[in-house]
């Protein structure tokens, strides 16, 4: 079958990496795969043995299945937003490789797909993983491995375009740092990986909604542990989601093309 | 408007406006216009600034033209870039090689974005890599060739897709002598098979001898457009020019590209005599 030429131009570019991949995959094993293994180890066994149970929504769940749950939304987010700000930013403006490819017959939009899409596809990857020993522990009903996916698939979009327009509006590789701190890890410690947002004072319970993670967290919980089901999750991740590949290819394409 | 299809590339009133950080506008061309056939060497010439990038971007549909069209086989660049593009090999003047593959698997991965069969881009590249000496590199990682090896794979890589319209811009900057009259060849072969060629350079010497007109360009403009010979002649009246090689020493010789170049371009640089 032959694939309209606008799809095979993003397919040609995911394949590209993909290849890349597949070329050095125990350097991939470690740097996708290893960190959230780490998180599930320390935070699930190591903190979960101390703190016990915790309620949240009217429900009581352990302490191992809420940070299991967590992590997975933390791997969609580092995974995500790393790809796309530091892998990006080593692409376009190391290797040039997005210039390479945009002058032949793919053009250059086609190119930014590619990288959204291999950068969601290996945070979802990584993602599943997770939600995988989670099953395999019994934290996860099997389901939850196929009901996760689309959720994982569009939350890793949304930090790979946040991550690729971080690379798009920084001058140098460290101003990455900024996002990364002044984003990132706060959405990390208080979009309720490590605890329940409710645990946190009110106001600061709005701040964590209005960021996207308290959202992916929400629905990671919903399909994996079975807790109630928040409607404002779905329609602050579309308008991130929306917002943020509409910045990240507009932010690329003018930092490239005069 | 679609161009006549026998003309390889176009270039209709071309123009390019940056708009500064500063607030104003800069015109980094303005109002090109030339036509390659197929089979011609095409130079672009013209100092540091004076738009040849800029235009190769835009003529590559990399950029988009502030004014005017480019046409490459009949296709409109920017209005039809994946159609026009089929037919374009562009090596730029940064080096833009993929470092995640390996020299022969570099080429191979760039003829897929051209379509190409993986078997039948595997024989190209074999073929191409044999021309351009780096038959010995097949399996080297593109970060342990030099400058030089670099230079050489990128335009192999230009090569790759057997373009109608190749655009290098400035292909031979850095290449030891031997190795850029091999580049020479190799579009001399290009040109037998039909292929026209646009070429920016610096070297006024390799212009005239394998280019069959040149552009003179300055702040984006060109100044003008003609055979290396007729040029010299147009440009420099005299048969016999003086220049002074060395403090208290001047040689007489005969007039060549370089010395239009700089009565075009408003350098003189101790040439008297023009």
């Amino acid at each position: 079958m032959r694939l309209p030429d606008r799809f095979w131009g993003v397919w040609c570019v995911w394949r590209r990496y993909f290849a890349v991949f597949v070329k050095s995959l125990p350097y991939y094993l470690v740097t996708t795969f290893l960190e959230p293994l780490l998180y599930l180890v320390s935070f699930g066994l190591g903190v979960g043995s101390l703190v016990g149970n915790v309620h949240t929504q009217g429900t009581e769940l352990t302490y191992r299945s809420f940070i299991f749950s967590g992590v997975i939304a933390q791997t969609v987010l580092f995974q995500g937003f790393y790809e796309g700000a530091f892998g990006a930013f080593v692409r376009m403006y190391y290797q040039r490789i997005f210039q390479a490819i945009a002058i032949t017959p793919i053009t250059l939009t086609e190119v930014l797909w590619g990288e959204l899409l291999w950068d969601a596809s290996k945070a979802t990857v990584a993602a599943e993983v997770v939600a995988l020993i989670g099953v395999l522990t019994g934290d996860f009903p099997p389901a939850a491995l196929l009901t996760l996916l689309p959720v994982a698939f569009l939350s890793s979009l949304l930090f790979s375009a946040m991550g690729l327009a971080a690379a798009a509006y920084s001058r140098s590789i460290d101003e990455l740092s900024y996002p990364q701190y002044l984003l990132v890890f706060p959405m990390f410690l208080f979009c309720g990986v490590f605890y329940p947002i409710d645990a946190l004072p009110g106001a600061l319970q709005s701040v964590a909604w209005f960021f996207p993670l308290t959202s992916v967290n929400s629905l990671v919980r919903t399909l994996t542990l079975g807790l109630p089901f928040q409607i404002q999750s779905i329609a602050i991740l579309s308008a991130w989601l929306l917002a943020l590949v509409a910045v990240a290819q507009r932010s690329m394409v003018r930092r490239l093309v005069r | 408007m679609e161009s006549r299809p026998l003309v390889p590339l176009r270039v209709v009133h071309l123009s390019k406006r940056y708009r500064l950080r500063s607030g104003g506008f800069v015109d980094a061309v303005s109002d090109i216009s030339f036509d390659i056939p197929a089979g011609e060497c095409f130079g672009l010439l013209g100092p540091n600034g004076a738009g040849k990038s800029t235009a190769i971007q835009c003529i590559s549909g990399f950029y988009p033209a502030t004014q005017g069209e480019v046409f490459i086989n009949g296709h409109d660049v920017h209005l039809h870039p994946k159609r026009a593009r089929r037919f374009l090999g562009v090596c730029s003047q940064e080096e833009t090689l993929d470092s995640d593959f390996n020299v022969l698997d570099q080429l191979v991965r760039h003829a897929t974005y051209f379509r190409i069969p993986t078997r039948v881009a595997r024989a190209r590249a074999g073929e191409l890599l044999e021309r351009f000496g780096l038959s010995d590199k097949v399996r080297d990682p593109v970060e342990s060739l030099s400058g030089g090896l670099k230079r050489r794979l990128q335009v192999a890589r230009a090569l790759i897709s057997d373009p109608r319209v190749l655009v290098l811009d400035e292909p031979t900057t850095g290449l030891d002598p031997d190795v850029r009259r091999m580049l020479w060849e190799v579009l001399a072969e290009a040109r037998a098979r039909g292929a026209a060629i646009l070429l920016s350079t610096h070297y006024m010497e390799e212009a005239e001898r394998i280019c069959d007109r040149v552009a003179v360009l300055a702040n984006g403009r060109i100044l003008d457009i003609d055979s290396p010979q007729r040029l010299i002649a147009t440009h420099i009246a005299r048969t016999v020019v003086e220049e002074e090689v060395r403090p208290g020493v001047i040689w007489k010789r005969a007039p060549n590209l370089e010395d239009v170049y700089l009565k075009l371009t408003g350098s003189r640089l101790g040439v008297e005599g023009l």
